[in-house]
């Protein structure tokens, strides 16, 4: 047994210490707690953590293996995510205790908080005391014990997973029931509670989810596949794609669901232009192998920043969403472009890994697919909370995607219409992020960068706050940015275009003196070298694609994501479907757009009369409307539509190869 | 968002309390780096003690200070003893007429925030501890106080937008809050329309000027609490005091962090544990979460 002593280590040395015994298989034992946040946080070894005294929030949290005994009591969110250990807590714990978790056994010999067990997936948390409001609140699996009372909402929005409360219930969450429980739940309890040395003699009640709202009431019916570009391209208020959208509505009582982003029209970087004329000083190819195009990402606090061979990136979209086969292209398509991946919501996949030399790794409010084991071998993390296509919103995975192998990386059960939670558990403002980016950053070791994914709302307040809280990169999604399902009215109506994003989170910055030392990657709407171009002259410091990277690995846009049954193998669970999607040659195609890409980026680049991309600025552009001249401040020069319009990728290519 | 703490001796005398809630907030100052302040209760003074918040510029913080002045006269106020110091401009006044029509006017013409005969709000941009090096927070003595880190979400960072806040128009009365109510353009122009003004667009303000209201009608403290507990929507913290008490409310949803620890003698209520321990170093104390939807109210011997 070592000890270490709190008072003069600190948690982040304390951490590295208790890394360095597990891996020679020594016990440790803390003195000096005093409450502090993250003790323990990101251990992968078995080995027994002795806390003499109280701990803060996320003891224990983020680790595999592990076992925890805290003598006295335990902050929020107590555990966080274990997947296989044990966490011991002597007396009270906050709210979340045991949130997330994924295996492990968590006891509180005490009262335990609200919400306990939040987005839990599987294991036991076992409470000796009584419990606050909202036990097992959106649990996917696994036991919650009670031995005393349980307050209001036992089981609220629950998909699955049982809790037996020893003492009183005051009231059940939503679609909930008590069920008569079965003689062998009782032998499992008693055996625990012996184990744990916990005395108790008396009866349980028995509450799962009662499956009445796991699925929506009415499935939509399939639709003719009705091409995005068909049904976006006319201005009017109706027409077939409106008619049909009532029509259904008027079958299924409901808002509808479908993928890609906002159709109609907002000011975007079509409505800016180059200051000067880039076509009259075209380059020859070899001049702009000379172009420096690198672009680091997330160096702020000395963690190894992402380094990518251009300022472009894929953008984060779910194995779930998409098929695993795309994943993987995906995957390669970044390697061999030397750009990142990221996995978006639900996991980390071995081949995807494999396959990609940069990959970040998301992690979203409903913890699917979240573990340690993944954090630690990504070369970023990105925490979400929320993106342009729904911001405010959680995730839509509809039932036939979530098939047996996606419910198992997941963590929740198979078949369900899975909406992901909209608010993160221990994420309920600005002051509890920055304690959560600390627990990140204890279980990567402080080496990793850490950025924040946002949907562009009220982005002006929102920066701040991500600069404030120390995150070493912003990914900032607009309206336009596309997802694989979510209601149509909030794709449309909710966030705000790409264009005032960057716009707003260059002067927020600004107002605050931040500097540029937080890398800021925009997205939602870029399509070629040209958008990447403009986005880095107004401020923005790296780009982010997915909807073009999609459309180049084979998507024809048919608007069947949501459902499960994409025709060529993208967006969809099947099988059958995936079968189609030919790995190689898509993830080829997907790497020549990106190299396409870097060719206009570089063209462009020199055509300003730069020698790195990161030099072009806001005076290297003109606004073509009002509406965009007034959201960016640019000079609003109409003259430019006709006489000085930039180049397509198209005209540039061809230009490039006379 | 931010971060609240709070302490209550129960015995009369002498406590180091700016110590301890420089302790306390040091503890949380993770929750809220941009700014710190203090509310503090000291010994009862005959004079009313008035603290206000002036520009740091030379020049116009002349003009403040002699419009201040001005203000006093129409009002028959005078000024005893005066300290400029940091952001804030502190005077020790003789009055003794109607003070919501005195502090009415005089917050039309500067930013008064602080008023009574034992409490003294002190709030900056800065730490804790660069706080107390201004203001030698930590040689005030007294029975009670609450103190509050901020990190601006909504509203800009400036001294006035830091908390504590007093409750407008009633002395000796002073909220932090952690939180957001959500409900905070319907109860605003619901307490404008009875006459009450507003000067920050800060919900915590809000919060202030609503206990205040309903104190005036009379209302015990815990009775203010459990209305407000109805009242206000969002997420919320808070604690209040008044010459001889603390109490907290805490919304529905148990969104914010909180907890308490009382021993004998006193009382202590922060939003992390963290910050309570830092009064018992090296020793694990019995705290309590308050249930959600709770409020309490505890009071000093007098």
């Amino acid at each position: 047994m070592v000890t270490i002593d709190l008072s003069h280590t600190s948690i982040t040395d304390a951490n590295q210490q208790i890394r360095d015994w597990a891996r020679d298989g020594q016990d440790v034992e803390i003195i000096n707690p005093d409450a502090r946040h993250n003790i323990g946080v990101g251990l992968v070894d078995p080995i027994t953590v002795r806390i003499k005294g109280s701990a803060g929030y996320f003891c224990g949290g983020l680790s595999d293996g592990a076992h925890y005994e805290i003598e006295h009591n335990a902050g929020w969110a107590v555990g966080d995510n274990i997947y296989q250990g044990s966490v011991v807590v002597g007396g009270n714990a906050g709210a979340i205790a045991g949130v997330a978790i994924r295996g492990a056994e968590i006891v509180v010999r005490g009262n335990m908080g609200s919400r306990a067990g939040q987005v839990m997936k599987a294991g036991t948390l076992c409470c000796g005391g009584n419990a606050a409001f909202m036990a097992g609140y959106m649990m996917y699996g696994g036991r919650i014990i009670i031995l005393g009372d349980a307050a209001e909402k036992v089981g609220q929005d629950m998909s699955a997973g049982e809790i037996f409360v020893g003492g009183k219930i005051k009231s059940l969450g939503n679609d909930t029931m008590i069920v008569d429980m079965e003689a062998h739940e009782r032998d499992e309890i008693m055996e625990f509670l012996e184990r744990y040395k916990l005395n108790y003699s008396g009866d349980f009640t028995k509450v799962i989810n009662a499956g009445k709202k796991l699925r929506y009431a009415n499935a939509e019916p399939r639709s003719r596949p009705q091409p995005f570009f068909v049904s976006s391209k006319s201005s009017n208020y109706w027409n077939p794609k409106v008619q049909e959208d009532i029509w259904i509505k008027g079958e299924v009582g409901r808002y509808r669901i479908r993928g890609y982003g906002a159709s109609k029209p907002v000011p975007h970087l079509n409505d800016i232009a180059f200051a000067r004329d880039v076509t009259t000083d075209a380059a020859r190819p070899e001049e702009l192998k000379d172009i420096n195009l690198k672009t680091t990402v997330g160096g702020r606090f000395g963690a190894k920043p992402l380094s990518l061979s251009m300022p472009v990136m894929i953008a984060p979209m779910s194995f779930g969403a998409l098929s695993r086969s795309v994943k993987i292209a995906l995957a390669r398509a970044s390697r061999l472009s030397g750009i990142s991946e990221n996995t978006g919501e639900g996991g980390m996949l071995d081949e995807q890994r494999a396959e990609a030399d940069q990959l970040i790794f998301q992690c979203l409010s409903g913890r699917l697919g979240w573990n340690v084991k993944d954090m630690q071998r990504a070369d970023a993390i990105e925490i979400y909370i929320s993106q342009g296509a729904k911001p405010g919103l959680g995730g839509q995975l509809m039932a036939k995607k979530v098939t047996p192998e996606l419910a198992a990386i997941r963590g929740i059960p198979v078949g369900i219409d899975l909406r992901s939670p909209s608010r993160h558990p221990d994420v309920l403002g600005a002051d509890d992020l920055v304690i959560k980016l600390q627990e990140f950053r204890e279980a990567t070791f402080h080496k990793v960068p850490i950025g924040i994914k946002m949907g562009a709302g009220r982005v002006n307040d929102d920066i701040k706050i991500a600069y404030k809280d120390g995150f070493d990169f912003v990914e900032l999604d607009g309206l336009q940015g596309s997802t694989g399902a979510a209601s149509t009215e909030v794709l449309e109506n909710v966030g705000i275009p790409t264009l005032s994003g960057v716009q707003e989170a260059i002067d927020g910055l600004a107002e605050i003196d931040a500097g540029d030392d937080m890398d800021l990657v925009m997205m939602g709407g870029i399509k070629d070298g040209v958008d990447v171009v403009k986005m880095l002259a107004l401020g923005a410091s790296c780009t982010s694609v997915g909807t073009a990277a999609i459309i180049a690995g084979g998507c024809i846009a048919c608007m069947q994501c949501h459902v499960g049954t994409c025709p060529v193998g993208i967006a969809t669970q099947d099988p059958e479907h995936e079968a189609r999607y030919d790995i190689d040659r898509q993830s080829m195609n997907m790497h020549r757009y990106f190299e396409s890409l870097r060719w206009q980026i570089a063209a462009i680049t020199k055509a300003l009369g730069y020698d790195d991309v990161h030099k072009v600025n806001r005076g290297d552009l003109v606004a073509l409307t009002p509406e965009a001249a007034d959201i960016t401040g640019l000079p609003f020069r109409p003259e430019h539509r006709d006489t000085r319009r930039p180049l397509t990728g198209l005209e540039l290519l061809d230009r490039q190869a006379g | 968002m931010c971060g609240i703490a709070g302490v209550l001796y129960k015995q009369a005398g002498d406590h180091e309390i700016g110590r301890t809630l420089i302790e306390m907030l040091d503890g949380c100052q993770h929750r809220g780096p941009d700014s710190t302040g203090f509310a503090l209760y000291g010994e009862d003074k005959d004079l009313l003690q008035l603290r206000f918040i002036v520009p740091t510029d030379a020049k116009a913080r002349q003009d403040a200070i002699d419009g201040i002045a001005t203000l006093l006269e129409r009002h028959d106020a005078t000024i005893e003893s005066e300290l400029s110091v940091g952001c804030s401009y502190q005077i020790s006044v003789n009055f003794d007429g109607d003070l919501l029509a005195f502090t009415k006017d005089i917050e039309e013409h500067a930013k008064l925030v602080s008023v009574g005969h034992t409490l003294d709000i002190i709030k900056d941009d800065g730490t804790a501890h660069e706080l107390d090096d201004i203001y030698h927070v930590g040689e005030v003595r007294g029975t009670h106080g609450i103190g509050h880190v901020r990190l601006a979400t909504e509203s800009a960072v400036r001294p006035e937008a830091a908390h504590p806040f007093w409750a407008t128009g009633f002395e000796d009365i002073a909220i932090v809050h952690n939180g957001q109510i959500t409900n905070y353009w319907k109860m605003r122009r619901r307490l404008e329309r009875r006459g009450f003004t507003f000067h920050t667009d800060n919900d915590s303000e809000l919060v202030a000027v609503y206990l205040a209201d309903k104190l005036e009608q009379g209302e015990t403290l815990d009775s203010v609490l459990e209305t407000a507990i109805a009242d206000l929507d969002g997420t919320f913290s808070f604690l209040v005091s008044t010459p001889n008490e603390i109490g907290y409310a805490k919304d529905n949803l148990a969104a914010k962090p909180m907890v308490l620890y009382e021993t004998d003698d006193m009382i202590a209520i922060a939003s992390e544990e963290v910050s309570l321990n830092r009064l018992f170093p090296g020793q694990s104390i019995n705290s309590t979460e308050p249930a959600p939807g709770t409020y309490q109210t505890w009071s000093r011997s007098i």
